[in-house]
C-alpha cells in the first residue's frame, strides 16, 4: 500500500483512540515508524478486548498487516542451504544431494 | 699389446680389383688369380646369410608359433583358432554390450534426469557425440598406445587403424593379445573400447549446462589420446609402470574413476560455476529418468568388473557376486546416512549410493571376498556421500553432477582399501597399501595437470563458455535448436 494510504489509516486510528481512550497519537509517526505502530496496536487491542470496542480491534488488525510485518516460516529442513521457496521446492541449492 | 710393423702384419686378400657378383658369390670372372680368396669370401658371405635367414626363422617361430607351442606370447600375435577358448570370447563379447549399455543410454540417463530441464537434450547429445568420437579415436591411436607393448610409459605403434588384428579364415589363425590370448583381439580391443567411452562419458557430468559443445569434443578428443591411453597403458599393459610396480586395479578403479572425477574437478574449476550457482535451486528434469540409469548402470556394471576377469570362470563369478554386494551396501549406507542429516531419504540418494558402491568395488572385485565387498561399498557409500556434501561445500567447485564426488572419491577409497583387502590366495599377488596409494597419487596428479593443460589449450582454440544468454536460455536452444517435448 501507498504512502497516503498508510497515512489515512493511521489518521483513523488516531481518531479512534483520541474518541475511545482520550489518547493523542502522532499520525506520521505512526505510519512510518513500526515500532511505535506495534505499540499502537497492542495498545488498541488490549483496550479493545478490555473496554469491548470491536471496531477498534478491527482498525488495529489492519493497521498491524499494514505496518508490521509478517511473521518468519521456520524451514523445515536442517541444511541452512535449503532456502524455503514459495513453490514448496527446498533443495538443489549449491548442490544436487 | 705390441703393435706389429709392416712386414709382420698378416696380408688381407686383395680382391680390391676384382667385381665381385654378390648374386653368385662363389664366381668371380675377372679375377681367376684370387680365386681363392673370392671363394673364401662367397663361403663366408653364403655362411652369414644362412644365419640372418636361421634368426630369421627363430624371430618369426617366436612372433607366430609361440602360442601354439605353449610358450606366453609378450605382444600381440596369431594364433590357431583352436587356441580361442569359445566360451571366454562369448562372455567378453557380452560384457562388451553391456559396458556400452551403462554408457548408451545409462550415463545418459543418470545425468539427463538430474540436469535442469532446458540442457536435457545437450547432455544427451554430449555422451552420445563422445561415443562416437572416443570409437574413432580409440580404432585410430588409442588402442594402439595403451595396449600394445612400447615402453614403461606409452604403447607402440603396431596397432595404428586397428593393423593386425586379423581373422585369417583360410589359415586357420586370428590375431590375440598377449593380455587375453584366449580372446580374439578384436573382442579384447571392443571391451577396452567400452571402458575407453565411459570413462570419457562420465567427465560430462561435471561441465554440463555452460560448456560450449565444440569445446567439450576438442577437450575430450585430445584427453582420450593424451590421458587415458597413457594411464591405462600404466596399469593394465604388463609392461606399464605402474603394473610393474605391483599396482593392483581389476576393471578401472583409478584408470576409470580416479580419472574421470580429478579431471571433472579440474574442468569445473576452469569452467567456473553456473550462473545463479548457490543461489537458486536447480531443479532436476526428471529423477526417474535418473534412476532408470542407475538401474542400467548396476546390471550394466556385470559387465564392466566380471567382464574385467577376461573369461568366463570363477573369477568372474566372484567378481559379479562382490559387484552385487557392493552396490547394496553402497545405496542402503547412503540412505542411512541422508537420514541421519537430512531427516529423510531421497531416490537421488539411493541412485547415487549404489553408484559409489560400484565404483568402489571397480578395483577390487577381482581380488577381494564377499564379506570385505560389504565393507568397501558402506564405506563409500558414506564417503561418498560426503564427498558429494561436506567435501563439496570445502572444494567449492560447480561439479554439477558430482563426478568427483562420487567416482573421485569412491576410486580412491576403493583403490586403498583394495591394497588392505586384497587376498592373495584369490588374486595370485600380493597386494601393497603403498603401491595403492602410489598409484592413486600418480593417476591423480597426472590426470589433474594434464586436465589443466588441455583446457587452456581448449580455450585458446575454441574458447570454453557459452555467453550468458545462451546460459540463461539453456543449451537445447542455443546449440542445439532443440527442445523437449512440452
Amino acid at each position: 500500500m501507498s504512502s497516503s494510504e498508510k497515512i489515512a489509516l493511521a489518521a483513523r486510528m488516531h481518531v479512534l483512540l483520541r474518541r475511545k481512550t482520550g489518547r493523542v497519537t502522532d499520525t506520521e509517526w505512526m505510519a512510518s515508524n513500526a515500532e511505535y505502530a506495534a505499540e499502537i496496536v497492542r495498545f488498541s487491542h488490549d483496550y479493545a478486548a478490555t473496554e469491548n470496542h470491536p471496531d477498534l480491534a478491527e482498525l488495529a488488525d489492519k493497521l498491524s498487516c499494514l505496518m508490521l510485518p509478517p511473521p518468519q516460516s521456520r524451514p523445515t529442513y536442517k541444511k541452512p542451504d535449503l532456502i524455503p521457496v514459495s513453490q514448496g521446492l527446498i533443495r538443489y541449492v549449491k548442490g544436487l544431494r | 699389446m705390441r703393435l706389429l710393423n709392416v712386414k709382420q702384419r698378416p696380408q688381407p686378400p686383395r680382391i680390391a680389383c676384382c667385381r665381385v657378383d654378390f648374386s653368385r658369390p662363389w664366381r668371380v670372372e675377372t679375377c681367376p688369380t684370387q680365386a681363392t680368396h673370392v671363394s673364401n669370401f662367397g663361403v663366408s658371405l653364403l655362411y652369414k646369410v644362412v644365419r640372418l635367414i636361421s634368426l630369421f626363422t627363430v624371430l618369426m617361430n617366436v612372433h607366430f608359433g609361440s602360442t601354439a607351442q605353449g610358450l606366453t606370447p609378450t605382444h600381440p600375435t596369431l594364433a590357431a583358432q583352436s587356441s580361442i577358448n569359445s566360451a571366454d570370447t562369448a562372455w567378453v563379447l557380452t560384457s562388451t554390450a553391456l559396458v556400452l549399455l551403462m554408457t548408451l543410454p545409462g550415463i545418459a540417463l543418470f545425468y539427463g534426469g538430474m540436469i535442469r530441464r532446458k540442457n536435457v537434450i545437450n547432455t544427451l547429445a554430449s555422451v552420445v557425440a563422445i561415443a562416437a568420437l572416443v570409437t574413432l579415436l580409440w580404432f585410430a591411436v588409442g588402442y594402439s598406445l595403451a595396449f600394445t607393448p612400447g615402453n614403461l610409459w606409452l604403447g607402440g605403434t603396431d596397432r595404428l587403424w586397428f593393423a593386425g588384428l586379423d581373422y585369417l579364415k583360410d589359415s586357420g589363425q586370428v590375431a590375440v593379445s598377449h593380455i587375453a590370448p584366449n580372446l580374439p583381439e578384436s573382442v579384447f580391443a571392443m571391451f577396452q573400447l567400452s571402458f575407453a567411452i565411459i570413462t570419457a562419458a562420465l567427465i560430462v557430468g561435471a561441465v554440463v549446462e555452460r560448456m560450449l559443445f565444440s569445446a567439450l569434443l576438442w577437450f575430450i578428443g585430445l584427453w582420450s589420446v593424451l590421458v587415458y591411453a597413457p594411464i591405462a597403458h600404466w596399469v593394465w599393459e604388463p609392461g606399464g609402470w605402474l603394473a610393474q610396480m605391483g599396482v593392483l586395479d581389476f576393471a578401472g578403479g583409478s584408470v576409470v574413476h580416479i580419472n574421470a572425477g580429478v579431471t571433472g574437478l579440474v574442468c569445473a574449476y576452469v569452467l567456473g560455476p553456473r550462473k545463479g550457482y548457490g543461489l537458486e535451486p536447480f531443479q532436476p528434469f526428471n529423477l526417474g529418468l535418473t534412476m532408470v540409469g542407475a538401474g542400467l548402470l548396476w546390471v550394466g556394471w556385470f559387465g564392466f568388473n566380471a567382464g574385467s576377469a577376461l573369461a568366463a570362470d570363477g573369477r568372474a563369478g566372484l567378481a559379479m557376486a562382490v559387484t552385487q554386494i557392493a552396490a547394496a551396501a553402497g545405496a542402503f549406507f547412503w540412505m542411512l546416512g541422508e537420514w541421519v542429516v537430512r531427516g529423510r531419504p531421497s531416490l537421488l540418494g539411493l541412485c547415487s549410493g549404489l553408484v559409489a558402491g560400484l565404483v568402489a568395488i571397480t578395483p577390487a572385485a577381482g581380488f577381494v571376498t564377499p564379506r570385505s565387498a560389504l565393507l568397501i561399498g558402506a564405506v563409500a557409500g558414506l564417503a561418498c556421500y560426503w564427498g558429494t556434501t561436506g567435501l563439496k561445500r570445502l572444494l567449492n567447485a560447480d561439479d554439477s553432477l558430482d563426478v568427483f564426488g562420487v567416482h573421485g572419491i569412491g576410486g580412491i577409497v576403493g583403490s586403498l582399501l583394495t591394497g588392505v583387502l586384497a587376498n592373495k590366495s584369490i588374486s595370485g599377488m600380493p597386494s601393497s597399501l603403498t603401491a595403492q596409494l602410489t598409484g592413486v597419487a600418480i593417476v591423480v596428479i597426472y590426470s589433474g595437470l594434464m586436465s589443466a593443460l588441455l583446457m587452456w589449450l581448449t580455450r585458446v582454440w575454441t574458447g570454453l563458455r557459452v555467453d550468458d544468454a545462451s546460459e540463461q536460455t539453456g543449451l537445447d536452444i542455443s546449440l542445439h535448436r532443440e527442445q523437449l517435448g512440452t
